[in-house]
């Protein structure tokens, strides 16, 4: 620790005041900071002060975005042996989904990381925490196949778009990382959307296939027969062994960072458990309208939860609290119309098969219009004092 | 006795519970009459270095309300007129003299003024005429004791207040234990509450659960009991959760020590110079101590390393100089540690011994009491909108919206959201992950629209 330390001691005049390098002022604070935990004296009420802090805080979505890194690279791996015809071993897969998912993220966070030290420099702030974690959920909601340059470029949009316009982290109304992935999938939808690349060696491209929501029974066929049919039962759609984005493929992995972030309240539950359910009820009923047997609005709440990235964006990318409302009741709805509005999409409308992103998406654009009506009704209800 | 339900807050488990004994101190050399934690003032002063000075001469008043004036709790000369940034008066510092010579007034007490008051004696305040009771009190120097919502300004007497709210429990979390400061003063806290019944129709007596057991000879008397979780005794929190109207919102305040320090001045007529006080320090069991008013914060918190931080109040108090002196509204010192070092990925350990509010530590599922330092733990960000704030303010505030609003000066939208409200607990800036200081700019925005106003 002490030599570290010292290390920064002694480079840190060349940052700070008239330093050579003052320009990279804030660079060198986000490493120092990252290494050693400021805690400056306190001079203004309250003079003690709760531990938790921003790093902190955004560390543990991190945390909990764990088992999905690590599934996701593993499912990465074992696809690619499927595609290929043999059956890989979990280290394999994992070297082998190393290869393809790690570059997305070195990326991610390279060319992410590049924009918010220009922005922090020219605007003279710090490097906020917040983009610890858009720069690891970007990659997650890619597939592997996705070209690097594509990753670099939806980050920048996202980054500098979805966020730094805006005034930077805190001020955002949509979620970078969803941005970036909207980006990314209106302008290339060939590497985005519909059929799924799964990552092979063999050849240049890989080859296609469609994913779980992209498929229809046969006339007269029920949806369920026609998802095991293609080799999609439940289970594997709630382990996460089909094709799909690296990260949003295993409902179970999505669940635990779920509940890891609920449990320790960096994740707010109601947002989380208002999305379950607004996606239960809506698959409910769509459920019970008679007719389209064959079509994904006769699947049921549980393959509506498993299948697609609904799991993973409403864990991960729903609870992001900048984007989402401030109030608890704006929190409920706010989460139970992502995943009516997930579910209505997936069913109703054609061109979209999975409707997780552009449903988080509107509802960030919603949030503080939940929020406003939300102040008004509270505001009414306390005894004025003006 | 009525509970009053408070479900926010901040649940104390903070080592340095002071011990429930007493200790007298000695007289200090020198004493002095801050101004630092006075409401609002704008001082006029009215004596100069060197003036001679009696157990009761004014020492200033408040321009805005001459008849309000703030006098000498000892008897001896002027040393020292301190004043801080803009020449705003910081403390008039007094040398004592070997005996106390008082200004006398007109005592309610029947057998003389050199006697103290007897117990089981009931006094009455019927002897004293209306007007008189206010003047009186005024030129004492204690009617300042009396504040007035929402601001909690020194109250306005031309003003019948809809409640009058009486606090057994100071602003700390330890403050002074209330047995302690009525045990002997019965018949003058019995005495102050029949005299605040001239001024208001209703009088609510709050004191926390944990102090009731101390308490069995004025129980009688208490109305409401509040949850041990802080700030519940504050009587902001009290005022909120109690008011059914508007007009509830200009009621009053005062603290137990407070009134009894009115009610000995009434029945004696002398300024009482003495009161309890505690001093509190992680990891330390300190006793209650009988001190003199005005003692020097150094007599009280010794010598201390350089990177400790003396405040009257850890979540609301200011900071004490060493050089200073104890306020008249003051009666906690918290002694609170500010060295650390900067921890090596201070962020992700998993802090066993590190206090929160939030589920984030390990700390958190431990329930004995922890030490507290007196630094940040992090760096300002701007707001994430996690509602931390909302989730501990006792008034049902949600400070970050109030915080955007102010900062884009939406005055109107602030007072809609509740203000006004705010009871300055410090909780919000205690709980923000961002560390932004909401409590400041919610104070600051209340007080700015209060000058505004007045």
């Amino acid at each position: 620790m002490k030599p570290l330390q010292k290390l920064f001691d002694r480079y840190e005049p060349y940052f700070t005041g008239s330093g050579k390098y003052k320009r990279l002022e804030p660079l060198f604070d986000a490493t120092k900071t990252f290494f050693f935990l400021p805690s400056p004296k306190i001079r203004i009420v309250p003079f003690i002060r709760d531990h938790l802090d921003l790093k902190r805080y955004m560390s543990f979505v991190l945390i909990a975005l764990l088992p999905v890194l690590v599934f996701g690279t593993y499912n990465t791996g074992f696809q690619s042996g499927l595609a290929a015809g043999v059956n890989n071993g979990i280290l394999d897969s994992l070297l082998i989904g190393a290869g393809y998912v790690l570059p997305i993220i070195l990326v991610s966070y390279g060319v992410g990381f590049f924009w918010e030290i220009l922005f922090a420099v020219i605007r003279k702030h710090k490097i906020s925490e917040g983009f610890l974690v858009t720069g690891m959920l970007f990659p997650l909601t890619l597939p592997p196949t996705i070209p690097l340059w594509q990753v670099a470029l939806g980050i920048s949009f996202g980054v500098v778009i979805g966020k730094e316009v805006f005034g930077g982290t805190g001020r955002n109304i949509l979620n970078p990382a969803l941005t970036a992935r909207a980006f990314l999938f209106f302008s290339y939808p060939v590497s985005m959307s519909g059929n799924i690349w799964v990552a092979t060696k063999t050849t240049v491209d890989g080859i296609s296939s469609a994913t779980a929501l992209a498929i229809t029974g046969m006339e007269g066929e029920s949806i369920t027969n026609a998802l095991t049919r293609s080799g999609f039962s439940l289970s594997d759609l709630f382990l996460g062994f089909v094709p799909g984005s690296i990260g949003e493929t295993s409902a179970l992995c999505c669940l635990l960072g779920a509940l890891f972030l609920m449990i320790t309240r960096i994740g707010n539950f109601r947002i989380i458990l208002g999305g379950i359910a607004g996606l239960f009820i809506t698959a409910i009923l769509f459920y019970f309208i008679p007719g389209g047997k064959e079509s994904w609005a006769n699947a049921g709440p549980l393959y509506h939860l498993s299948a697609g990235g609904f799991l993973f964006g409403i864990s991960f990318m729903a609870t992001d609290p900048v984007s989402a409302p401030g109030t608890n009741p704006g929190r409920w709805a706010f989460g139970f119309l992502i995943g009516f509005l997930t579910v209505t999409i997936r069913v109703v409308n054609p061109a979209f098969v999975e409707g997780t992103m552009l449903a988080i998406l509107f509802m960030n654009v919603f949030a503080p219009l939940l929020d406003h009506g939300v102040i008004k009704y509270k505001t009414s209800k306390r005894i004025p004092n003006v | 006795m009525e509970k009053i339900k408070v479900s926010k807050g901040f649940t104390p488990r903070l080592a340095g519970m002071p011990d429930y004994s007493l200790i007298a101190l000695p007289y200090p050399d020198t004493i002095g009459v801050s101004a630092m934690d006075i409401p609002y003032i704008r001082p006029k002063l009215l004596v100069r270095e060197n003036d001679r000075v009696k157990t009761g001469s004014p020492l200033f008043r408040d321009k805005r309300d001459k008849s309000i004036q703030y006098v000498s709790p000892g008897t001896g000369t002027v040393t020292k007129i301190l004043f801080g940034e803009r020449r705003r008066l910081q403390e008039v510092v007094i040398k004592l003299d070997k005996a106390d010579e008082f200004i006398q007034f007109d005592p309610v007490q029947e057998s003389g003024p050199e006697s103290s008051l007897k117990s089981g004696t009931k006094y009455t305040i019927d002897n004293i005429p209306g007007e008189d009771l206010v003047s009186r009190l005024k030129q004492g120097g204690l009617w300042q004791c009396l504040r007035q919502f929402p601001a909690k300004d020194t109250a306005d007497s031309s003003h019948t207040p809809a409640m009058i709210i009486v606090s057994l429990n100071g602003n700390d979390i330890f403050s002074p234990h209330p047995g302690l400061l009525l045990e002997k003063e019965r018949p003058a806290f019995e005495f102050g509450l029949e005299m605040l019944k001239r001024f208001s129709k209703r009088i609510i007596v709050t004191a926390r659960e944990t102090s009731l057991k101390r308490l069995e000879t004025i129980k009688t008397h208490i109305s409401h009991l509040v949850p041990d979780t802080y700030p519940a005794w504050d009587p902001g929190v009290v005022l909120y959760h109690l008011k059914k109207n508007k007009e509830e919102n200009s009621s009053w305040c005062i603290g137990a020590d407070h009134l009894v320090m009115m009610a000995k001045f009434l029945l004696t007529g002398k300024f009482p110079i003495e009161k309890i006080v505690t001093v509190t320090k992680s990891g330390d069991q300190k006793p209650h101590l009988l001190v003199r008013q005005g003692i020097p914060v150094k007599t009280l918190a010794g010598t201390l390393p350089g990177d400790s931080l003396i405040t009257t109040g850890r979540f609301n108090g200011r900071i004490a100089n060493g050089d200073s002196h104890l306020g008249f509204f003051e009666n906690t010192l918290n002694i609170i540690n500010t060295h650390t070092d900067e921890e090596l990925f201070g962020f992700i350990r998993p802090g066993i011994d590190k206090p929160t509010v939030s589920h984030t530590f390990l700390s958190s599922l431990f329930k004995s009491p922890v030490q507290v330092d007196g630094t940040l733990h992090g760096e300002i960000r701007a707001c994430i909108n996690c509602s931390y704030c909302e989730n501990i303010c006792p008034n049902d505030l949600m400070p970050n919206f109030i915080m955007k609003a102010l900062h884009s000066d939406e005055i109107e939208d602030a007072l809609e959201y509740g203000l006004l409200d705010c009871c300055k607990c410090g909780l919000c800036s205690y709980a923000c992950p961002a560390k932004i200081e909401l409590t400041q700019i919610l104070s600051n925005g209340m007080d700015s629209h209060y000058k505004d106003k007045a």
